[in-house]
């Protein structure tokens, strides 16, 4: 499918990337500057970072392709991601940006290890958990990269991951979060006029947005409902799912260490509304592309392919045939690249920062100079790009379904001893340790059993009511409880330096 | 309107237009130090 013009512009997009790496790694002195940026990007830098983050693979392979298959009940996935980035500047940021301020911290498992007074064993288990739900996230990441120029170039998979692979650890290795913070802004930019160009054109393409949603209501007449009557998507599931969305992704260790490189706190004012504004348009263009595509394959415009994730290509092929131009599709794929590159960066830099920073530094090897602290933290970026790229060789049969068991993990593991730690005085170390250990465990087990579909005791666990990802969090909000509630209360002074209280800000 | 059940404007409406009046009163209120 590829022409020589189609590989110039996704090869200078490419050498974009890596020049930002450059540019950016001659600005880097310390481990500081490597993994929050010295703490000083700026609002539209930040805002535009916190949506690249956000934004992954699943936005635009996995968003379209979902909503080809389930309608506008999954309309709800369109507005609480945008949210969950005014959630997490909210919830967490303000409070943790003040503190990290004065503390030093370079990751969210220093404040982990400060409010709890744990630091080893919570930090080390806040890594490594943090590790673990980072790689699924990433093996999402690369399967979208991989299907994109497998698209264009008719490329094999494993041909395909190893130039994604390749390309984008050169810019993160070099280039730390400065290199990921203004490729991000580069790569947002990208992203946000394509889908505002192209959406609409495929939207057009398929009959407008009147008649796509007369053809779905004649498919099947729940497409065009709120809500499926029951199973995924009926009103408990949304419910549930909502959390997981808004919730997981905004204590996600790859999106909450953003808010410890903001250079003001100010910008926290109207970072929330302008993500939500510009995140929300660009997701809910995204669903209606997919339902356009739906409309296409119904309408006998294309067909899709005949692979285990062909719903995922449905934006794809959508492009393709309302967009007869070969070069168009080169830059729809630099666009879908940017999307999945902005998360995938940030991803890689957090799981370096948690193994060199919060186990190698703070627990293995307290003397370690700067310097080897920063080369391990390349080392690790290395690794878990191979690492992912190896096993997204075998691609899921849904994009979407990978990736919300990486949110529902992060939800289950992070987002109690986060909101206890930041806004409950009698929440100890021992229950944190608890309920983020019991929460990542029962985490495992409830996506395995969900997503293997398997039953248990005459219970088949493809079919709960609500996503996954709820039990586990209910385990780990009673456990913080009621283990905070029979252990020794933390000291006044950690929760006075720490700002634990019920409130965000101090007026 | 749109080819859509009026419950699904309704509900999908009324669920962004409080979300965003939330972040605006959030940005309105919000005094940018600790």
């Amino acid at each position: 499918m590829a022409d020589i013009l189609t590989a110039v512009v996704v090869a200078v997009y490419f050498l974009l990337m890596i020049g930002i790496g450059i540019w950016a790694s001659k600005k880097i002195k310390t481990t500081e500057d490597y993994l929050v940026a010295g703490r000083s990007l700026g609002f539209w830098v930040f805002v535009l970072l916190m949506i690249g983050t956000v934004c992954s693979g699943m936005s635009l392979l996995g968003v379209s392709g979902l909503g080809y298959r389930a309608g506008w009940p999954t309309i709800w996935e369109q507005i609480f991601v945008p949210l969950s980035i005014g959630f997490c500047v909210i919830f967490f940021g303000v409070k943790l940006h003040n503190v990290a301020k004065s503390a030093g911290y370079i990751t969210v498992q220093d404040y982990l290890a400060h409010r709890y007074q744990s630091p080893t064993a919570l930090r080390s288990l806040a890594a490594v958990a943090g590790i673990i739900v980072s790689l699924i996230y990433l093996v999402g990441q690369y399967t979208a990269i991989a299907i994109v120029l497998m698209w264009l170039f008719a490329i094999p998979l494993w041909l395909a991951l190893v130039i994604a692979t390749v390309v984008t650890m050169i810019y993160t290795t070099i280039g730390g979060l400065y290199a990921v913070a203004w490729a991000s802004l580069i790569q947002s930019i990208i992203l946000i006029v394509g889908i505002f160009v192209m959406a609409p054109i495929i939207i057009y393409y398929a009959g407008g947005f009147t008649h796509i949603n007369e053809v779905m209501a004649s498919v099947n007449p729940n497409l065009v409902m709120p809500w499926m009557p029951t199973g995924a998507f009926a009103p408990a599931y949304i419910v549930s799912f909502a959390i997981m969305l808004m919730v997981g992704l905004a204590c996600a260790p790859h999106v909450i260490n953003n808010v410890l490189a903001i250079k003001d706190v100010k910008y926290f004012k109207w970072a929330p509304l302008a993500a939500f504004i510009i995140y929300g348009i660009a997701m809910f263009l995204l669903k209606f592309s997919g339902f356009a595509g739906l409309v296409m394959v119904k309408e006998g415009v294309f067909t899709l392919p005949t692979v285990s994730n062909a719903t995922d290509f449905v934006i794809l092929y959508g492009i393709q045939y309302s967009l007869p131009i070969m070069a168009l599709w080169a830059i729809f794929a630099v666009i879908v690249l940017a999307a999945v590159m902005s998360t995938t960066d940030r991803l890689m830099l957090t799981i370096g920062a948690m193994g060199s920073w919060d186990l190698y530094k703070k627990i293995l090897k307290p003397d370690a100079s700067d310097k080897n602290v920063l080369l391990l933290s390349k080392i690790l970026v290395v690794l878990s790009a191979v690492g992912t790229m190896v096993l997204a060789i075998n691609p899921p049969e849904a994009l979407a379904s990978l990736i919300w068991m990486g949110i529902g993990i992060m939800l289950s593991t992070f987002a109690v001893p986060l909101l206890a730690g930041l806004y409950w005085r009698g929440a100890t170390r021992e229950g944190a340790l608890a309920s983020m250990a019991l929460g990542l465990a029962s985490a495992l087990v409830f996506g395995a059993l969900n997503y293997f579909k398997i039953t248990l005791c005459g219970y088949n666990f493809a079919t709960i009511p609500v996503h996954f990802s709820f039990y586990p969090l209910i385990i780990s909000v009673v456990v913080m409880v009621v283990v905070s509630m029979i252990t020794k209360k933390t000291d006044t002074k950690i929760l006075d330096e720490t700002q634990t209280g019920w409130y965000i800000s101090k007026q | 309107m749109f080819g859509l059940p009026d419950i699904t404007i309704a509900v999908v409406g009324f669920v962004v237009i409080v979300s965003f009046a939330a972040l605006l009163y959030w940005g309105l209120t919000f005094k940018g130090h600790d």
